[in-house]
């Protein structure tokens, strides 16, 4: 009894906690139903009122893959060939062209390297790589080197590009995944429209800098998209219309206080580094987020205009609900009164949100022409929350990425931090010296495709076209900045190597289909195994329950992905359960003849099984994992349910069965097996 | 309920006409794998494949004026099932998808009359297909390989051998009966993609799984009657887990069967390729690996015999 008190314990915790990770499943199957019941406004209400709920629904949810949801599939390489030429110093060469589009012509399923079939036809040629990509005191080895190492590196330039678009895509679940060092594979559920897909991954990356609006201005415009919700806050409601009134009469700008919300500060400086020498010029980040702590005071723009500071009065007094209505734009965009800066801090359940807002056509009335909002491609934590920043940058760029020669990310000896160098080409750095000269101590955002990876302030004129960038929280932060850099000098060609969209149709087909086969299916196996073993069918039919339930559990916990295969797989699973039970039954069936008693036969029964079960299951658990490693997608969704299959029908079978006969056979009562 | 109490069939003593049903099947495989083929899918092959829906029926042979029109000569059109779901298929891929895009637009132009939406598309490069076929090749030699060191360890080698034997033999006459069935009954679109793949691997597990659950017995029962020839213990054995053999086939292709009518397409392939499998994998752990182990065992027992009469003369 002890035995099973201890199984009895085992089984219970495993099955609350596959209970446990498929509630937000069902949650976000409750949702999705309320949902479709709402219209309009309701629906909207609806969202807004439980976005915490429905957020954490759908993380925790389990995931369907592309074959049962719709969505668009893409297989990304390098374009080796288009970088060899955009690399190469002398583009209108005519022999270089010629080799290039011979290039272009092998087939793509040969496996000998680009690069080293580029050397040949060089050499065939009386040419070498030095005539086309370096200097003439430049070795041919260390050309060669540098080559590999760009198309290699182009990889993860391309990584964070498409990674950027997609996340502005703003498709929900996509995933973004590098191969094998050399592939990209992007998985956009939900999204049909193949053509837009291809632009987005495919186009051209743009790397601009631009400065941002001094602190003033970015206020003002907040202020100014603040009333415009204020406004419309009035309409909607009779309470808040007073209070909406009273606020504009008075024009106040925003405090507050907020007990409860993190204070951000991205303190970030402009200095000039002194220690350098004056060849290197120096921008400096400085990211001292010192008041990244508890604070009683929340956001405010204090000091940067007289409104604020007598906002800052009034607002003292209002409370967390009043102020949202209040102030509703600056609920959500919080500012810094200590960091001089008009910076946003967003968290990132409101990001959304914020986004809406910003493409309203009211709101985009009163945002003058010249300026732009921006979103920070970093998050920092703030307590449990991921908080973004939003800038309020110039529109007009001061200078793209394409003068940018190289960047590289090192650890600076003397200060030993983190700091990214870059270099411009000649033409761009007089534009950048008359930039940096004319606005010292402003700051200037480096912007890919639209979001901002960093905004440094300027400390100095830069004459040199050497920038240095510092204040990089670790080497990651400033590796990632190199990679944007550089993306912006040298765009990552991509090619398309593989594509596949399925129209949510035939994901909803074959999604009924796979499910009511699959469940006919083990409907029938389950009567069949009542009739032919009474009691041990029915517990054999609880146990397969108590599968499904386990992988169904372990996958939502692991947050794998089901697919079309993976029902397969499962199905494969529950006839491997069936067969456990059909194994263990026909064993006690033997001892039961050969005349022992009930509850022996039993034991002898499990005891017997017991080495082919687990040598069965051991060699599918061999297959399931060598389909795993070379399988792609589909396939590696089928092996992976196959697994947690076999393990949970191991538990099932040799813990829970067992005890439940145990229990059974208690006191002389005798379990039916047929 | 019961449907077989112990049965005492001589299995291991009519081999011979195993191994000629097994050889004449794996030889009819053979050639039809050599004269027609086994129908690779899109993901082997690369190129581009498209499934439409039309809202009313549509006639093959318009569709395929409508593409030759278009400059698709030769593509490969097949009807899902009904006279309003194609599925259109060529070796071009194209840059981006430009492909699709001339098909959708050649159905336009030359049925403009018609109404349809694209279910799906599909491209895949050839580097990706030539990639797929070398893992799919991969995955096969590896998991048998896995198999044959694990049994070898859990067994003796001679069972190990026996058990891989069995799966190839599995495996090629399941690839055959695709091979025929795609022949002669089209609609069933049978072809290697990697589902088919998936279905392979499945088929090569479950019926490992057979196998060592007859040669579990067989290790119980050599050390229960050691006194008795090998072959009466295989018999034995073979006997003893008959009923279980039947019930978990019999099971496992119910369920398969289900899948196959009312699966969907997607599910049909895999629902086909793992029936074959169910059949043959069945069979061949019963008849076909069981017998190749007593033959090693004889052979051994011969020469051994030999070797000690030998010695015995000098």
């Amino acid at each position: 009894m002890k035995k099973n008190l201890f199984r009895i314990i085992l089984t219970i915790l495993f099955i609350g906690a596959a209970l446990i990770y498929l509630y937000p499943t069902y949650q976000d199957y409750q949702i999705n139903k309320e949902l479709a019941g709402l219209r309009g406004q309701d629906s909207l209400d609806y969202v807004t009122k439980n976005a915490d709920k429905i957020k954490s629904a759908r993380d925790g949810r389990l995931k369907l893959g592309l074959d049962l949801k719709g969505g668009v599939y893409v297989v990304l390489d390098v374009d080796v060939v288009k970088l060899l030429e955009d690399l190469s110093k002398k583009k209108d060469d005519v022999t270089l062209n010629q080799i290039l589009k011979e290039l272009r012509e092998i087939p793509e399923t040969s496996d000998e390297p680009i690069l080293d079939v580029f050397k040949l036809k060089l050499k065939d040629r009386g040419l070498n790589l030095k005539a086309f990509y370096g200097d003439i005191r430049d070795d041919e080895k260390a050309i060669e080197k540098k080559l590999s190492d760009e198309i290699d590196n182009a990889i993860d330039r391309a990584v964070e590009i498409v990674r950027n678009r997609v996340d502005q895509y703003g498709v929900a679940e996509p995933q973004i995944q590098k191969i094998g060092g050399k592939r990209i594979i992007v998985e956009l559920p939900g999204v049909s429209n193949p053509d837009e897909v291809r632009k987005l991954l495919q186009g051209t990356a743009l790397l601009q800098f631009q400065l941002l609006k001094d602190p003033e201005t970015a206020v003002k415009v907040m202020k100014a998209i603040n009333n415009v919700l204020v406004g419309n806050t009035v309409t909607d409601t009779a309470t808040t219309k007073k209070t909406g009134t009273d606020t504009l009469k008075k024009n106040e700008t925003l405090t507050a206080k907020d007990t409860s919300k993190k204070e951000i500060a991205g303190n970030k400086e402009i200095k000039k580094d002194t220690t350098k020498t004056g060849k290197k010029e120096t921008v400096r980040k400085d990211t001292s987020k010192t008041n990244k702590k508890d604070s009683v005071k929340k956001t405010d723009t204090a000091g940067l205009t007289n409104d604020s500071a007598n906002m800052q009065d009034s607002a003292a007094n209002l409370s967390e609900e009043e102020f949202k209505v209040k102030f509703p734009f600056f609920y959500l965009v919080r500012l810094n009164e200590q960091s001089g800066t008009a910076d946003g801090y967003v968290s990132e359940k409101d990001k959304e949100k914020v986004d809406l807002i910003l493409k309203r056509e009211d709101v985009k009335a009163v945002i003058p022409s010249d300026v732009m909002f921006a979103w920070s491609q970093r998050t920092f934590d703030a307590g449990a929350e991921k908080i973004y920043s939003l800038y309020c940058l110039k529109k007009e760029p001061e200078l793209t990425g394409k003068v940018i020669e190289d960047a590289r990310s090192n650890i600076d000896p003397q200060s030993n931090t983190p700091i990214v160098t870059m270099s411009m080409s000649s033409e761009g750095a007089a534009d950048w010296a008359r930039i940096t000269g004319a606005n010292i101590n402003k700051r200037c955002a480096i912007v890919l495709d639209g979001v901002v990876y960093s905004a440094p302030v300027i400390r100095s004129k830069i004459s040199g076209g050497n920038s240095q960038i510092e204040g990089m929280a670790n080497v990651q932060e400033a590796k990632l900045l190199e990679i944007v850099l550089k993306a912006g000098a040298l765009p990552a060609p991509l090619k398309i190597a593989e594509e596949r969209s399925i129209g949510p149709s035939l994901g909803e087909d074959s999604i009924k289909k796979g499910l009511t086969s699959s469940f006919v299916a083990l409907i029938l196996v389950a009567l069949f195994m009542i009739v032919y073993y009474r009691t041990g069918g029915g517990v054999a039919d609880l146990a397969l329950v108590i599968n499904v339930l386990f992988v169904m559990g372990i996958m939502a916990s692991f947050k794998a992905t089901l697919t079309l295969p993976g029902i397969a797989g499962l199905v494969l699973t529950l006839g491997m359960a069936v067969d456990t039970n059909v194994l263990i039954f026909e064993r006690i069936r033997e001892e039961l003849d050969s005349g022992k008693p009930h509850k022996t036969s039993f034991d002898i029964g499990y005891k017997k099984a017991f080495s082919a079960i687990i040598d069965s299951h051991i060699t599918s658990v061999i297959t399931a994992v060598i389909l795993y490693q070379f399988g792609t997608g589909p396939i590696q969704g089928f092996a992976l349910t196959l697994l947690f299959g076999i393990g949970a029908n191991l538990f099932t079978a040799i813990v829970i069965t067992h005890f439940i006969f145990d229990i059974l056979n208690e006191k002389g009562h005798q379990a039916a097996i047929g | 309920m019961r449907l077989f109490k112990h049965t005492d069939i001589d299995f291991l003593g009519k081999r011979k006409i195993f191994y000629i049903v097994s050889i004449s099947a794996i030889i009819i495989g053979f050639l039809t794998l050599y004269f027609k083929g086994i129908p690779l899918g899109i993901d082997f092959l690369g190129g581009t494949e498209m499934q439409v829906k039309f809202s009313a029926p549509v006639e093959v042979s318009d569709l395929r004026s409508a593409m030759d029109k278009a400059g698709f000569m030769g593509m490969e059109i097949k009807s899902m099932g009904s006279a309003t779901d194609y599925l259109l298929r060529t070796p071009l891929q194209g840059e981006g998808q430009t492909v699709g895009d001339k098909i959708q637009a050649g159905i336009k132009e030359s049925m403009p009359n018609t109404n349809f939406q694209v279910v799906s598309i599909a491209k895949v490069g050839p580097k990706i297909g030539k990639e797929l076929r070398t893992n799919a090749i991969y995955a096969v030699v590896f998991s048998l390989l896995g198999i044959l060191i694990y049994l070898s360890l859990r067994f003796q080698f001679v069972y190990a051998v026996g058990a891989v034997i069995g799966l190839f033999h599995d495996v090629l006459i399941t690839l055959s009966a695709v091979a025929i069935f795609d022949a002669v009954f089209p609609m069933l679109q049978l072809e290697f993609n990697q589902q088919m793949l998936a279905a392979f691997l499945t088929l090569i597990g479950f019926s490992v799984n057979d196998t060592v659950i007859v040669f579990d017995r067989i290790r119980e029962n050599i050390k229960l009657y050691k006194n008795e020839d090998i072959e009466q213990v295989m018999n034995k054995s073979v006997n003893a887990t008959l009923s279980r053999t039947i019930i978990t086939s019999g099971t496992v292709f119910l369920t398969v069967l289900v899948l196959f009518f009312f699966g969907g397409e997607v599910l049909r392939a895999f629902a086909f390729t793992f029936a074959v499998g169910v059949i043959t994998g069945t069979y061949s752990s019963v008849f076909i690996s069981s017998s190749l182990v007593v033959e090693w065992k004889h052979r051994i027992e011969k020469t051994t015999k030999v070797k000690s009469k030998t010695k015995f003369n000098a």
